[in-house]
């Protein structure tokens, strides 16, 4: 039997759960205490001070006293939303749920419950679950309007539109009045529906309903957007066409728009005057754009391409425009117009200017000749650094014709970097992009750019003093640990990377697993959003969060990252000895291994000198952090990654970065055939030859699948038990057909 | 080829995120959390842009798909607090990538959010911080924009150096939200009269149901139809992530 509180103690503990909701942990903690000493095994009391310990870092202990207030109260809703609040905060999300379930059970009517066990349903995809708890909020207080989009939103992202569109509907009437124009919770749910109608796809159906309720949609741009698309996809020519010059109009630099202006005024692709003519008519609305000036250089040939080129490139390179090559590089894949933009620019450069203006380029003044001869040189240097046109000695000689009538160009420098990087220079590259970046200190593109260079070169430290120039230096951790709480991928990548080169394991492994960590953050964002939004009302855009989230890592910065660590698992899998630091390679004349055993030795002292340091480090910081501001910040446990890299299991480590990215990237050839090698090395054959399958179907040429289909099949000779006979009916019918389908490739 | 796009609208571009953050670091010393940015997507769909590099073949979804490569973006909002009382929107960040500048990037993005702070939001003016030494935004902002400095903010940035705050009259851009509800009313009595010439008719091809509704409403005046914003003024708590108060471009 649970125990009961006296009239004085139930009132102190209605005081508990004011102070947790005030956030006043301490006088919250000290008012549970009181309750508890007279009356020690009060369950509810229990768990309200385990929620407040929680709220103050003391998960394990709050854990502990939680349980405790279970036993002593099995039918108390308090305790088990509690439970369930814990291990939310731990991130055990079906653990939660279930807690909450109870929870509910008991006090079927608690909105906070209800409401809690709902965001998580949310969380973790469990629509069914979704559905359920959201129609019992809508039925518990129709009277609000997120109850009802938020029942809509449960039933779209489940799949099942028609529900969807209803609830909506139903909401819709209820309203007496049409709400007023700026009521934007409104504008966006109706345009909410519009989507939901044109994904079940009936276009019809939604271009009415669209026609009929935009004028009063305070996204104007969507609307015109989605009238546009829908408008399109009917093939109602007529009224698409003024519906995309609209947007043209509005935003004259978005190639989409012009791509569907072309195909609804039914221009052949290969009637290149008309094509022009379209063209040319914006350029004449819009001077000051780039997009009409530029699009005809795609699909031009020939004599009209020459002149069409001619005139661009005078025109950027008058205004010295820096970014002019990155705007033309897209056009060599055609190699005729990559000649005629050298033969044209080769031709500025050694004065041949008026001749082929064709007179459209205007005449101009001595001083921004010089201009147009230094941005003449920087496109030439471009143009032969590039590899569909590499040249790398005329690369030089032009950059350094450039330098030297603009010595303080960032541009040219750097320039003069990728071209030594391209050398295989990285010493020298580095080296010119930091003389880059002294030359405009303020600036932090050119910075991050000569770190990246200076981590190219495997300088980490001196890379990360250069960051450290744009960093908040006083978080803890100093610059690196601005870099993590900042989410810099890109540098952890490249650190991580430049450590895996130099063959430090553990340091590469701590980067990696940072950016991993990040993504873990990315896809817990979206919490807050479950209740947020609702009341925002923005139900667009929180859709196509979800939706995103759900395939968060197809980005490629993971699978990148993720390559990356798989890579570093198998070299730790197949030279164990690197746990110790880098190690070179054993060469052939060590026959007796005792230079090995020397490297070996000598990599261990370095470890322990490393972590001593860092120990030491952590000591100063320790004694620092306190007295600053009294609040002790969590140290990193394994700030070099050792810990990391003294696995038991490299490969099943390795599983961890590789399961997201086979998901998410199953086209990435890399990707499959990295998930061979761990397969393979695992023993788990039937997984390896599918890899082996995706890897054929992305590039059947590739000369690395008959190697590995090798290595598998010795594997399979060379195995010390044979596999069972269903696994090996299985992989033997499969690498049979593999077989013939390389065989013959 | 580089295209001006929405970040979280029609069509949503949200999946940028990540490559918009990088863009951002790499630029600018001022710097969030993803789920900042995050936040302004889904507070303000409307306002943000991101300048791409439009992909091979084109923006294709689906698995290998390719992502386009971000170059620029705005990241923009309404002020939640307007100390003078007026909406406005705010330029949160701004840049372009060094490769890609001098395009008219930069000018594109804000010519785009400035227009849909007006439009969706009917934003009286927009405002923004810019770094006095910034010889570059301040010829965007206040010679090709038409940016005015409103005053000097001594130490705005982390760093001590002065910004100017800026602003820009929205006004001109806004709806004609009396032309709309004028028209919508029309229309309205025009239903209503059809529909009681053909009640009395006594036609029965129309939707009957729908004829009530429709007659109700267009009773209404239009004092009445102005109602309260619902589901506006609720704090974002947490949400707001260190720097927020800082400000930045
Ligand atoms: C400021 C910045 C965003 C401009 O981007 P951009 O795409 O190159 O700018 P645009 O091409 O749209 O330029 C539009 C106008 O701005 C002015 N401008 C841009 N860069 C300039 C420069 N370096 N010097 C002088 N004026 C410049 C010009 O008036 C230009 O018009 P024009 O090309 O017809 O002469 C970019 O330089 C940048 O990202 N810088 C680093 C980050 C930053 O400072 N952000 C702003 C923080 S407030």
């Amino acid at each position: 039997m649970p125990q009961q509180l006296s009239s004085k103690d139930s009132s102190l503990f209605r005081q508990v759960v004011r102070f947790y909701e005030n956030k006043q942990y301490k006088k919250g903690i000290k008012a549970a205490e009181q309750i508890l000493r007279k009356t020690p095994n009060h369950g509810d009391t229990q768990a309200m001070k385990a929620l407040i310990m929680s709220n103050l870092g003391q998960q394990e202990e709050a854990f502990v006293l939680a349980k405790e207030a279970l036993k002593n109260d099995m039918r108390s809703h308090v305790c088990w939303h509690v439970y369930g609040l814990l291990y939310r905060q731990d991130k055990n999300y079906e653990e939660a749920i279930k807690a909450y379930r109870f929870a509910l059970k008991i006090e079927p009517e608690s909105q906070p419950i209800q409401r809690d066990l709902a965001l998580l349903q949310m969380q973790m995809r469990d629509y069914p679950g979704y559905i359920q708890s959201r129609s019992a909020m809508l039925q518990a207080r129709p009277g609000i309007r997120q109850n009802w989009t938020a029942l809509a939103i449960a039933h779209h992202l489940s799949g099942d539109l028609e529900e969807a569109e209803k609830v909506l509907t139903t909401y819709e009437e209820t309203l007496k009045t049409p709400p007023p124009l700026s009521d934007m919770e409104h504008s966006e749910a109706v345009l909410y529906k519009n989507t939901i109608i044109a994904e079940s796809g009936n276009l019809e159906r939604a271009l009415e309903h669209l026609e009929s309720v935009g004028h009063r949609i305070s996204d104007v741009l969507a609307v015109m957007e989605m009238k546009a698309d829908y408008l399109l996809r009917l093939g109602r020519t007529e009224e698409a066409d003024a519906a995309y010059t609209a947007l043209i109009e509005r935003n004259p630099e978005n190639s989409v728009y012009y791509d569907a202006l072309i195909r609804v005024k039914g221009i052949p692709k290969d009637d290149h005057k008309a094509l022009k003519a379209v063209y040319d008519s914006w350029v004449d609305k819009n001077p000051r754009g780039d997009a009409p000036r530029r699009i005809p250089l795609d699909f031009l040939e020939g004599d009209d391409f020459k002149q069409a080129a001619d005139t661009y490139l005078q025109r950027m390179l008058r205004k010295g425009v820096p970014s002019l090559f990155a705007n033309i590089k897209t056009l060599y894949a055609n190699p005729s117009k990559r000649d005629i933009v050298q033969e044209l620019v080769e031709g500025y450069a050694s004065g041949n200017v008026e001749l082929q203006s064709n007179g459209s380029a205007d005449k101009q003044a001595n001083g921004d000749n010089k201009y147009f001869e230094a941005s003449t040189y920087y496109f030439l240097a471009q143009h032969y650094n590039y590899h569909l046109s590499r040249d790398l000695t005329k690369a030089t000689e032009y950059v350094d014709k450039a330098i030297e009538l603009t010595p303080k160009s960032v541009e040219y420098l750097m320039t003069k970097a990728r071209i030594w990087k391209h050398q295989g220079d990285l010493g020298k590259a580095a080296e010119t992009m930091e003389q880059a970046r002294l030359l405009d200190e303020k600036d932090r593109y050119i910075n991050s750019k000569a770190a990246k260079y200076q981590l190219r070169n495997d300088e980490n430290d001196k890379a990360l003093d250069n960051m450290s120039k744009f960093t908040r230096n006083e978080t803890v951790g100093g610059a690196l640990g601005d870099l993590h709480e900042m989410q810099c991928v890109w540098y952890l990548t490249e650190d991580g990377e430049s450590y895996l080169r130099q063959k430090k394991l553990a340091l590469a492994l701590k980067r990696f697993h940072a950016v991993y960590n990040i993504f873990d953050v990315w896809q817990e964002d979206q919490f807050d959003f479950h209740s947020f939004s609702l009341r925002k009302g923005m139900i667009r855009a929180y859709v196509d969060m979800v939706r995103w989230e759900d395939r968060l890592r197809d980005h490629p910065f993971y699978s990148r990252v993720a390559i990356d660590a798989i890579k570093t698992y198998i070299l730790l899998h197949d030279e164990p000895d690197l746990v110790h630091g880098p190690i070179p390679a054993s060469s052939l004349d060590d026959l007796d291994g005792a230079e090995r055993k020397k490297a070996l030795k000598k990599a261990k002292k370095e470890q322990l000198r490393l972590e001593k340091i860092e120990a030491e480090k952590r000591e100063a910081r320790k004694a620092n952090a306190k007295s600053a501001d009294g609040e002790v910040k969590k140290e990193d446990p394994d700030p070099l990654g050792n810990k990391l890299v003294q696995t038991q299991d490299p490969l099943k480590d390795a599983t961890k970065f590789l399961t997201p990215l086979l998901e998410f990237n199953p086209q990435n050839f890399e990707a499959q055939s990295l998930g061979f090698e761990v397969y393979l090395r695992r023993g788990k054959f039937v997984p390896a030859l599918k890899c082996l399958e995706a890897a054929h179907s992305i590039d059947a040429a590739n000369p690395a699948l008959q190697q590995q289909l090798a290595r598998f099949k010795k594997a399979l000779e060379t195995l010390p038990e044979p596999l069972p006979a269903q696994v090996a009916e299985v992989v033997n019918s499969e690498l049979e057909q593999l077989s013939s389908k390389l065989v013959k490739a | 080829m580089v295209d001006i796009v929405p970040l979280s609208s029609y069509p949503s571009y949200i999946d940028l995120l990540p490559s918009i953050q990088t863009c951002n670091i790499t630029n600018l010393p001022e710097n969030y959390f993803l789920k900042y940015y995050l936040y302004h997507a889904l507070t303000w769909p409307q306002l943000s842009f991101v300048a791409v590099v439009r992909p091979k073949n084109g923006y294709a979804a689906g698995p290998g798909k390719e992502y386009p490569k971000v170059v620029g973006y705005v990241l923009a909002k309404m002020e939640e607090e307007p100390t003078d009382g007026l909406a406005h929107g705010h330029i949160t960040s701004l840049s372009v990538m060094r490769t890609h500048r001098r395009l008219g990037i930069a000018e594109r993005l804000m010519r785009m959010s400035q227009r849909a702070m007006a439009e969706s939001h009917r934003a009286n003016y927009a405002s923004l911080h810019v770094r006095m030494s910034n010889t570059a935004a301040l010829h965007l902002y206040r010679d090709t924009l038409g940016f005015e400095v409103e005053k000097v903010e001594s130490k705005y940035y982390a760093d001590g150096e002065d910004a100017y705050a800026m602003k820009m009259d929205l006004r001109s851009m806004w709806i004609d939200w009396a032309e709309i509800e004028r028209v919508d009313k029309e229309k309205l009595r025009q239903q209503e009269k059809e529909q009681k010439k053909t009640d009395g008719d006594g036609d029965d091809d129309g939707h009957p149901d729908e004829g009530d509704e429709v007659g109700e409403l267009g009773k209404k005046d239009a004092d009445k139809m102005i109602r309260v914003k619902v589901g506006r003024a609720l704090g974002v708590g947490d949400l707001v992530e260190r720097n927020e108060a800082q400000g930045t471009s």
